[in-house]
C-alpha cells in the first residue's frame, strides 16, 4: 500500500510538472506588451531594460528552472499588471480561503443532495420520482450552466430581497452561489448513484439477503447503498474539478472576491506571473482529486490490491 | 432423522402462479398440491422453464415484481402464506422458518463484507445474539460447515474463498437462520464435479444436525438419487408425478419421467446416439390443453390431447398425473431404457 502510494504520488507529481511546463511555455509565446502600460511611447533600451529586469530575456529554460526553485520556496514571483510587484502568494492567500470555503460548502451540499436524490430514484424506478430526478437531470446536462446560473441570480435575488452581489459578512449572500455551484455536482451524483444502485440491486447477494429476511430498508442501506459508493469515489476527481470550473464563472458573476475570479481578472489584463501560478494551483487540486479517488478506492474495496501477490491472477 | 407421511410442515393446495411479462400473461405454476414432510428430504426435477424455482419462491414470496399468486394457498404452521400481504409479514418466515441456498455461490456473497458479517448478520436476525455470542455463534457455524481455521477465515471477503468454500459460507448463512425447511436451489450446478458429493454431503449432515426438512431443486438426476427421499417431478409448471426416490427411478407411470430417465447419458448404449426428447415445452403464455406432454409424446393418446388427466394413486406415496394410469387405457410399457434401469440399476445411481 504504502508503496503503491509513492509510486502514485511521484507520478503525479510528474504529471503536475508537465502541466507547468506548458503552461509557462505557452504564456512566454504571449506578446511582450502585455507587461507595459505605456508600450508605445517606450523606447528600445527602457523595453528592455524592463524585460532584464524581470528576468524575460534569458532562454525559456533558465526562466522555467527560476520560477521553478522559487515554488520550491514557496515564491509563486510577482504580479506583473494586477498589482504591480506584489508577492502573488500574498494575494492568492488573501483569496484562496474564500473559493475554498465556497468550494466545500457546495461539495457537502450537492452530496446532501445528490445521494438521498439517487437513492430515491434507485429504489422508485421508473415511477415518479425517477421521472423528475431524470428530467432534472437531463436539464442540468442539457442547459448551459451559464444560463440557469444567471437565472438564479436574477430571480433568487429578487425573491430573496437581497443584492445581487457578494457580500463577504453577510451570510444570505453566500447562499445562492452556493446553491448555484451545487446543481452540477447533485445532478451527477445522482445520476450515478442511481446507477450503481440499480445494478447493484440486481446481484444475486441481493436476492440471498432477502432470503435471508434482511428488510428492504436494510438492504438497501447495508449492502446496496455502501457497494454502490466504491464505484462512485472515481468520480470525486471530476466533481471537484466541476466544483472549480463552477467556482471560476460564480465568482465573476456574483463578484466574490476569490481565485475564480482572480483567474478571470488577470487572464484579461495578461498578468502572466499570476495566470501560471492560479493555474499551476487547480492543476494541483485537480491531480490531488485523482489521488485521493485512486486511493480511497483501494482503501474502501478489499478486491483491490496494490500488493502483488504470489502467483497473483 | 425419519419422516412420516402424516405431519405435513408445509402444505400446498391448488397454486396457481402468473406472470405479467410485456401484456401478457404467464401462467407458470397450473394449479399444483404438495405436501411436504417434517423430516424429509424432497427433490423437485424438471427443465429449465419448467416453473421449479417459482414455485419454491413462493413458499418466501420472492416472486419477481411482475409475479403473483393467482389463487391457492401455502399453509404452513396453520397460516396460509399467500394470504402475506406486507414485507413485515414475510419477514417472519423468511430466514427465520425457510432458507435459502442459491445456485452460484461466486455471486451470492455480498463482495464487500467479510464473511463472517454476513454471517453474524443471519444470526443477528434470527437467534437474536449479539456481539460475542454472536460471533461465538458464528465461528461454529463455520465449523459445522467444515471450513478450516474459521478465526482467521471469517475476517477474509468472498473473493478470498473458493468456489466451493463460497458454497459452504452460503450453506453457512441459511443454517445460522436456524430455519425449519431449507430449499437449495441447484446448489451444485455452478460446482466443480469433483466439490458436488462434498457439498451434497454436508447439506445432509447438516439436515441430521439441525433437523431440516430440505427441498433440493436440480435437473441433476444424480444429485437426486443421492439425496431425495422423495421426488416430485416437474413439466410445465405442473407436478406430473411425485413418489419416493425407488418408485419414480425404478417404477416410473409417467410418460415424461419415462423421457426424462431415457435422457440419462448412463443408460445411453455406445455408439448409438444419446436420446433426447423431440419438441420444447409448450408455451405458457397460451392455455395448456389436456396432458402438457402430450405433443412431445409419440405415444400420446387422443384423451391426452382433450382433457388434463387427473393424478392417479400408484401407491399411498406415487402419483402420477397421465391417462395411462386409468382402467380403461391401453396397455404402453415404459422404453427399453426404462425397464433396463429397474432390473439393473445403473452404476452410481441409487
Amino acid at each position: 500500500m504504502l508503496k503503491y502510494s509513492l509510486k502514485r504520488l511521484s507520478s503525479s507529481l510528474l504529471t503536475l510538472l508537465i502541466i507547468v511546463s506548458v503552461v509557462f511555455i505557452l504564456l512566454r509565446q504571449m506578446p511582450i506588451e502585455g507587461y507595459f502600460d505605456n508600450f508605445d511611447k517606450l523606447d528600445q533600451a527602457s523595453i528592455n531594460a524592463k524585460l532584464n529586469q524581470l528576468g524575460l530575456n534569458d532562454p525559456i529554460p533558465v526562466q522555467l528552472w527560476n520560477f521553478l526553485k522559487g515554488v520550491m520556496n514557496g515564491d509563486l514571483g510577482t504580479s506583473a499588471r494586477y498589482s504591480v510587484g506584489a508577492p502573488i502568494t500574498g494575494l492568492i492567500a488573501k483569496k484562496a480561503p474564500i473559493s475554498i470555503k465556497l468550494g466545500v460548502m457546495s461539495m457537502a451540499l450537492s452530496l446532501l443532495m445528490g445521494i438521498p436524490l439517487g437513492t430515491a430514484m434507485a429504489r422508485n424506478k421508473g415511477k415518479f420520482w425517477d421521472k423528475i430526478g431524470t428530467m432534472y437531470i437531463v436539464f442540468i446536462n442539457a442547459v448551459p450552466a451559464a444560463v440557469y446560473y444567471i437565472f438564479i441570480q436574477m430571480y433568487g435575488t429578487s425573491a430573496l430581497g437581497i443584492s445581487m452581489l457578494f457580500d463577504l459578512n453577510d451570510p444570505i449572500t453566500w447562499i445562492l452561489p452556493v446553491f448555484s455551484m451545487a446543481l452540477g455536482n447533485t445532478a451527477y451524483y445522482a445520476m450515478w448513484l442511481r446507477r450503481y444502485m440499480v445494478d447493484e440491486m440486481n446481484k444475486d447477494y441481493v436476492r440471498l439477503a432477502r432470503a435471508k429476511g434482511v428488510s428492504g430498508q436494510n438492504i438497501m442501506m447495508k449492502h446496496v447503498l455502501r457497494n454502490a459508493f466504491v464505484p462512485m469515489i472515481q468520480y470525486i476527481p471530476t466533481s471537484l474539478l466541476y466544483t472549480v470550473c463552477g467556482s471560476i464563472y460564480i465568482e465573476s458573476l456574483y463578484s466574490i472576491p476569490g481565485m475564480g475570479g482572480l483567474l478571470v481578472d488577470v487572464i484579461g489584463r495578461q498578468d502572466n506571473p499570476m495566470v501560471q501560478a492560479i493555474v499551476m494551483i487547480y492543476s494541483c487540486i485537480g491531480i490531488v482529486g485523482l489521488l485521493m479517488g485512486d486511493l480511497l478506492m483501494g482503501m474502501i474495496d478489499p478486491r483491490i490490491s496494490f500488493v502483488k501477490k504470489e502467483g497473483a491472477r | 432423522m425419519e419422516y412420516t407421511m402424516d405431519n405435513p410442515i408445509l402444505s400446498v393446495r391448488g397454486l396457481n402462479i402468473k406472470f405479467n411479462l410485456r401484456g401478457r400473461t404467464l401462467h407458470a405454476i397450473r394449479d399444483v398440491g404438495l405436501d411436504l414432510y417434517k423430516g424429509e428430504s424432497l427433490a423437485i426435477v424438471g427443465e429449465s422453464g419448467s416453473g421449479k424455482s417459482v414455485f419454491v419462491k413462493s413458499f418466501m414470496g420472492l416472486l419477481d415484481a411482475n409475479g403473483w399468486v393467482d389463487s391457492g394457498e401455502i399453509l404452513y404452521n396453520g397460516e396460509n402464506l399467500t394470504k402475506f400481504t406486507t414485507e413485515k409479514q414475510w419477514l417472519t418466515v423468511r430466514g427465520k422458518q425457510i432458507a435459502m441456498v442459491l445456485q452460484d455461490p461466486m455471486t451470492s456473497l455480498n463482495p464487500l463484507k467479510t464473511i463472517g458479517a454476513q454471517i453474524m448478520e443471519a444470526i443477528e436476525l434470527h437467534q437474536g445474539l449479539h456481539g460475542e455470542a454472536a460471533r461465538k455463534e458464528m465461528i461454529s457455524v463455520l465449523v459445522d460447515v467444515g471450513i478450516n481455521d474459521p478465526e482467521r477465515r471469517a475476517k477474509q471477503y468472498p473473493h478470498e474463498f473458493s468456489g466451493g468454500m463460497r458454497q459452504r459460507v452460503v450453506i453457512a448463512i441459511a443454517v445460522a437462520c436456524r430455519p425449519q425447511i431449507l430449499i437449495c436451489d441447484e446448489p451444485t450446478t455452478a460446482l466443480d464435479v469433483t466439490i458436488q458429493a462434498q457439498i451434497l454431503g454436508l447439506i445432509r449432515n447438516l439436515k441430521e444436525k439441525y433437523n431440516l426438512t430440505t427441498i433440493y431443486i436440480t435437473h441433476d438426476l444424480g444429485v437426486v438419487a443421492n439425496v431425495a427421499d422423495r421426488i416430485a417431478v416437474m413439466y410445465a409448471g405442473d407436478i406430473v408425478e411425485i413418489g419416493l426416490c425407488e418408485e419414480v427411478f425404478y417404477q416410473p407411470k409417467h410418460p415424461y419421467t419415462w423421457a426424462l430417465l431415457s435422457s440419462l447419458p448412463q443408460l445411453g448404449i455406445k455408439g448409438e446416439p444419446l436420446y433426447s426428447i423431440h419438441g420444447t415445452p409448450p408455451n405458457l403464455f397460451n392455455e395448456v390443453k389436456g396432458d402438457a406432454f402430450a405433443p412431445r409424446n409419440p405415444q400420446a393418446l387422443k384423451i391426452d390431447f382433450v382433457k388434463r388427466p387427473p393424478y392417479f394413486e400408484v401407491s399411498p406415496t406415487h402419483k402420477a398425473r397421465t391417462w395411462l394410469l386409468d382402467p380403461r387405457a391401453p396397455k404402453i410399457d415404459p422404453p427399453e431404457a426404462v425397464r433396463k434401469l429397474a432390473t439393473e440399476g445403473v452404476k452410481g445411481y441409487a
